[in-house]
């Protein structure tokens, strides 16, 4: 039985298995999937909480299925599961793309995308700018039933989410759309990103950009959409350099946020040359 | 003799198999029957007086054995001068100094008492920066330095400034007024850099028998085991220290550091302790490659001749002097070397900070002068308008030039080497194409290092089964020297396999004083000793085979495991049945050897308050790279890299190989990617390696490698340390190539993609240094000049 | 209460608190001190095992999620006394120094070549993204391993 032995782990075995534990343990307890950052809390000097419930053993935690109109990611997919289940589907390049160049091998093939979303302080989280700019949704699993919202209606609310809950899966919507997650760590690679954009555009049959989301992670403490960038895309040809030059002009909506890794001013002026690399990107996608 | 052909080869190395399989026990992953686990309470402020500190409440928690504190360990050390106690007396000199030692069953437990202990604080002023150190009313780190044992005499001393080292050579003030000169300003300031070692530092005491057993994880067997001695109230001769393989160095472990606390546990609690340092602790509390600023000035004229240089060196020694009261020295042969300067002063200042103290790092502050000389070098070219590769093939010390301190200089290398250079550059396809929209450059640097020498002593045990073995008190920190050149050296001598010579590792016990392992010195000094050891079993061993064969001698040579009378192959007979006899006719056979610099010239009245006036053996370097630099993010991407270097002779080519490319990379870091910053609160940000990056396989090229031998050396076989030269001109080369490429004045390193962007948009501050004074004298305590 | 883990082939048990790194289990109880702590935030890859044929950070993977897997440590690459290609050819170049990195880089190595048989120099190094190695400067690494793939 869930909490019965007083460990300070309980791997569950099924959802309904860890809502019972989690409900059983109230405030107390918290949802553990990777464990890759609750792991770190020693060296972030936190405390750890009492105890967690694992939910990485569950199988439909684990699942990705294409389907026609949706895609449906398990809260316990890998970063390097789902760079590979998405592999072949180009519309979801920003996914792909951010999955599989974040942090570094080893932990990809831990680290999940509940974890990504439900890490409040992670401001590098390089899957919460991806599956904004993919208008994706996800679902709370609650004792008495679930609830669907949009990934960016979560990121306000996610520290603030009652005890007993926890993210499910991850719904991306299918459209023919262009995607790229253009990342930019220090080194080549192993860092998390100072910065990120992702952007995704649908075209008219002329090439003209008919709907664009771009988001932009690591510069602030929470990923957010730039509607003001998105609406100057809209309406014209691909045109990355035209794209930059907008971006410098509206960079001001962003207050870069200071980090030992880099000043806060940084983050901001290169979201530019980003963006730049994001639309040529998506020009050279066909 | 020993026959460098016979000693040269590309010789494997024997450690490598275990290391493979990780099945080699580092002291990390050493325990003992009923071992303790301690942990040290770390001050957690910059600066306060201790008002108390109340262990009673930690020592009655569970699993607790021992507690140690400063009331344990009343003596202090230091290098120059004796200014640092084991544990902060009487107040807090900077964040992470240790408190306290506690020792229990269970590391958990250990932690929880530390936590337990009650220490009670009163805070006052810190000086963080060395322009607060030397701002006219800072408070002092050592208010009662008087008070200290000096352990060197010479060193001038004031305020904050620990120790002052000085060079002056001619009469600057008469060429700086000359009106047919050129003259050049540069400033430079430059961050920490943290050796990362993979093993921290580590240790395992016990207490047996009235003495103290220290295994650990060091490259100086011979200071553990005198500091600890005078730390923990003993006579040297009362410790005993054994060192396994060990997990990196660097020159982090070139110091005394866990052990007393370690050694001071096990005796209280008359169990053996085991202490290793976490990540976090390493980080904070490391002996960094110090930070430094910069001021140099050069009177060149028109035709490209130096007149006349004074330069100004502020080291930040932390809260303590430690190694940079000896570094203090090396700026004459560094900033003052490479080049032929008609006049010199120098003064070179180790300052007390409020931080954590810093110590030795792979060519020490080689690095970082190298890099402001070179970068000054670059523009004073730019000035007088002189192509940099002419100006340096002018001006590089050669034959019969006098460096800084006035020694005379042997032999004609960099010249040479630069030319080399220069082919390679010509032979090579440039790496241009591949910068594609980015900004590109390229740069050649030189850089001038040394050998630390200083003594060393081997013995060498000719065995009845014809091996051999080698007690010295040599370390091997992994770059093979001890594996390779070691034996090679006595295997050539005595006509043996390499793999037939047994080396033991270090044990003070067993094995004779030594300096330790660094400063490129342990194929030069514990390869002469052990040439000598060997030499001496040769002559003996020859004495015996020469009644066995009824020849002299003279006649006799030693090949392939056999005694052979000369041009008769097959005359004589095994080394194996030499020994033998030996054993029951003379006994058997041993042969002793020891070494030390033989100590250099400099011009009297020079140098005043170094520790060595000139260098017995230097080592030059020439580097050459290429780069890219993205204009829109500041990423420095570097295409290519070549190094020239002065080996003397390569024992081990291969091996070398794998020290330079190891040793470029870890200057890459330095120069691009290693930042170390310090809050107002005096403490380290980066924590961990999240945020301290280094290098990754990414990141790397291959270097191109040229060896240059044949430049003059003491070393055994004309052999010259190989392995910490490598990273000398790195930083160099890189921040010029930058320069070239961006068409900016570089001052400042580590280039991290927020600075080199800085740097492009105009942004930065130009480096202003108000704590170093205007008139080159005014920075000198000692200058009655 | 005891957990079970497959180590090397063997089965082992642990009585460690479940959220203990699987990285002090390995060293602390089983003596395989192959694997090795250098930063504990997945960072350095010195303790890089295979947890079901996948490369995982050992000090970030709590035993309790371990509990019932496969664990591969580098104590498992040689087989009565041969060392495995990949080894073998680490030795033959003499790529090691230090030696503290190589547990994991192997580790790492192992894994993504029985993933990708034929990679470029580029692909290697990319793999490499998560293990730091302070004294080689990589290069001689990464001949090794594509000296096996090579010979494969």
């Amino acid at each position: 039985m869930p909490g019965q032995d007083g460990e300070r782990l309980y791997v569950a075995t099924s959802l309904a298995d860890a809502l019972a534990a989690l409900a059983e343990r109230g405030r107390t307890a918290s949802v553990l999937a990777g464990a890759t950052w609750t792991m770190r809390a020693p060296l972030r000097h936190e405390p750890q909480d009492l105890s967690y419930v694992a939910i990485s053993k569950i199988d439909e935690l684990r699942r990705v299925e294409v389907l026609n109109h949706e895609i449906s990611i398990g809260a316990c997919v890998t970063h390097a599961e789902l760079a590979n289940a998405l592999a072949f589907l180009p519309e979801c390049s920003a996914l792909v793309q951010a999955a599989g160049n974040s942090a570094n091998p080893a932990i990809r093939n831990v680290a999940t995308i509940g974890g990504n979303l439900c890490a409040s302080a992670f401001a590098a989280a390089d899957l919460v700018p991806a599956l904004i700019c993919l208008d994706a949704e996800l679902e709370i699993a609650r004792p008495d039933g679930s609830e669907r919202l949009t990934v960016e209606r979560f990121l306000e609310i996610r520290s603030d989410i009652e005890p007993g809950r926890l993210v499910r899966r991850v719904i991306v919507p299918r459209t023919k759309r262009r995607s790229a997650h253009i990342r930019l760590p220090l080194r080549k690679a192993g860092d998390y990103p100072v910065a990120s954009v992702s952007l995704a555009a649908t075209l008219g049959p002329t090439g003209i950009v008919e709907s664009a989301r771009l988001a932009v992670g690591s510069v602030e403490p929470v990923a957010r959409r730039w509607p003001l960038l998105e609406a100057g895309l809209v309406g014209r040809a691909l045109d990355p350099r035209h794209a930059a030059e907008q971006a410098e002009r509206l960079c001001g909506d962003f207050s870069g946020r200071d980090g030992i890794e880099a000043p806060g001013w940084y983050r901001v002026k290169v979201l530019p040359s980003l963006v730049r690399r994001a639309v040529l990107a998506l020009q050279e996608q066909s | 003799m020993s026959e460098p052909s016979t000693a040269t080869m590309d010789f494997p190395r024997r450690d490598a198999r275990d290391k493979l399989q990780g099945r080699t026990r580092y002291i990390v992953d050493q325990g003992r029957p009923g071992m303790l686990h301690a942990v040290q309470l770390r001050a957690e402020v910059p600066s306060a007086r201790i008002l108390r500190i109340d262990t009673s409440v930690a020592r009655k928690m569970p699993g607790v054995r021992a507690i140690v504190t400063a009331e344990d360990s009343p003596a202090r050390h230091g290098i120059g001068i004796a200014d640092h106690p084991l544990f902060a007396t009487g107040c807090i000199r900077y964040d992470g100094e240790p408190i306290a030692a506690v020792a229990a069953e269970t590391l958990a437990q250990a932690k929880a008492a530390a936590a337990a202990i009650v220490v009670e604080l009163e805070p006052l002023p810190a000086v963080i920066t060395m322009a607060d150190a030397l701002a006219p009313d800072a408070p002092l780190v050592h208010p009662d330095w008087r008070d200290y044992e000096v352990l060197l005499e010479g060193g001038a001393h004031a305020g904050n400034v620990a120790w002052e080292a000085t060079v002056v050579r001619g009469d600057t003030d008469a060429v700086f007024a000359r009106d047919d000169v050129e003259i050049v300003d540069s400033r430079f300031r430059i961050g920490r850099q943290n050796h990362l070692s993979f093993e921290p530092r580590a240790v395992v005491a016990s207490y047996e028998d009235g003495r103290f057993h220290i295994e650990t994880s060091t490259q100086v067997p011979w200071t553990v085991r005198n500091v600890t001695a005078r730390l923990v109230g003993v006579p040297a001769s009362h410790v005993r220290v054994t060192v396994p393989a060990v997990g990196g160095g660097f020159g982090l472990k070139f110091d005394c550091s866990l052990e007393p606390f370690a050694a001071l546990l096990a005796r209280a609690a008359g169990r053996p302790v085991k202490l290793v340092n976490s990540r976090e602790e390493e980080m904070l509390t490391c002996l960094s490659r110090e930070n430094a600023e910069i001021r140099i000035r050069s009177a060149v004229t028109r035709e490209g001749e130096i007149v006349g240089r004074e330069a100004v060196v502020l080291m930040d020694c932390g809260a303590y002097g430690g190694e940079q009261i000896f570094l203090t020295t090396m700026t004459a042969h560094t900033l003052g070397g490479n080049y032929r300067l008609g006049s010199v002063k120098i003064s070179t200042r180790a300052i007390y900070t409020n931080t954590a103290p810093n110590g030795a790092f792979r060519a020490c502050n080689g690095v970082y002068n190298t890099f402001a000389l070179e970068r000054h070098t670059d523009e004073i070219c730019a000035a007088i308008g002189m192509d940099p590769l002419e100006f340096r093939r002018r001006n590089v010390l050669g034959d019969k030039d006098l460096g800084a301190t006035g020694q005379v200089f042997e032999g004609d290398v960099l010249r040479p080497m630069l030319d080399r250079m220069a082919e390679l550059r010509e032979a090579k396809t440039s790496k241009k194409h591949l910068a594609g929209e980015r900004l590109y450059g390229r740069a050649t640097t030189v850089g001038t290092w040394f050998i630390f020498v200083g003594p060393s002593a081997a013995t060498v045990n000719l065995n009845p089964d014809g091996s051999a073995t080698l007690v010295t008190s040599g370390v091997e920190i992994g770059s093979g020297s001890m594996m390779q050149s070691l034996p090679q050296i006595v295997a050539s001598t005595l006509g043996l396999r390499p793999q037939d010579v047994v080396v033991r590792t270090a044990d003070t016990d067993a094995g004779g004083f030594d300096v330790g392992v660094g400063g490129g010195r342990t194929t030069v000094s514990l390869g002469a000793a052990s040439l000598a050891a060997a030499v001496e079993v040769r002559k003996k061993l020859l004495h015996v085979a020469s009644d066995m064969l009824e020849a002299s001698a003279e006649d006799l040579v030693l090949e392939n495991g056999r005694v052979e009378i000369l041009g008769v192959k097959g005359s004589g007979t095994t080394i194996e049945k030499v020994a033998e006899r030996a054993q029951r006719v003379t006994g058997p056979i041993s042969g002793s050897g020891a070494f030390t610099g033989p100590g250099v010239a400099a011009m009297p009245g020079c140098a005043a308050g170094h520790f060595i006036d000139a260098i017995d053996i230097p080592v030059f370097a020439v580097h050459d790279c290429e780069v890219a630099v993205d204009p829109e993010t500041g990423h420095v991407e570097v295409l290519s890299y070549t190094v020239v270097q002065d080996v003397g002779r390569a024992l081990n080519p291969r091996a070398i190989y794998g020290q330079i490319q190891g040793g470029v990379v870890q200057g890459l870091g330095y120069a691009l990617h290693e930042e170390i910053s310090i809050g107002a609160n005096g403490r380290i940000c980066q924590a961990g390696l999240e945020t301290y990056r280094v290098p990754l396989a990414q990141d790397v090229v291959p270097v191109e490698i040229s060896l240059y031998e044949g430049a003059p050396s003491i070393g055994p076989l004309g052999t010259k340390g190989a392995g910490e030269v490598p990273i000398l001109n790195v930083a160099a080369a890189i921040a010029c190539a930058v320069s070239n490429a961006t068409g900016r004045r570089v001052q400042e390193i580590p280039l991290t993609p927020p600075r080199v962007l800085e740097l492009l948009l105009g942004n930065n501050q130009p480096l202003d240094f108000p704590h170093i004074a205007d008139a080159w004298r005014d920075n000198a305590i000692a200058a009655g000049v | 209460m005891s957990l079970r883990l497959n180590v090397n082939g063997e089965d082992r048990f642990s009585a460690a608190e479940p959220l203990t790194p699987l990285v002090d289990v390995l060293r602390d109880e089983f003596h395989l001190t192959g694997a090795k702590i250098v930063c504990r935030e997945g960072f350095c890859g010195a303790c890089t095992v295979l947890l079901d044929g996948r490369s995982v950070m050992s000090c970030l993977v709590p035993v309790g999620l371990a509990a019932d897997s496969e664990v591969r440590t580098v104590e498992s690459l040689a087989t009565d006394g041969v060392l495995s290609p990949l080894q073998l050819a680490m030795e033959q170049h003499d790529a090691v120094q230090c030696g503290m990195c190589f547990p994991g880089m192997l580790m790492s190595l192992t894994s993504f070549l029985e993933r990708m048989p034929n990679p470029s120099r580029d692909d290697i190094k990319a793999a490499l993204a998560g293990n730091i190695c302070r004294c080689t400067g990589y290069e001689r690494i990464v001949d090794a391993a594509l000296s096996v793939v090579r010979a494969a």
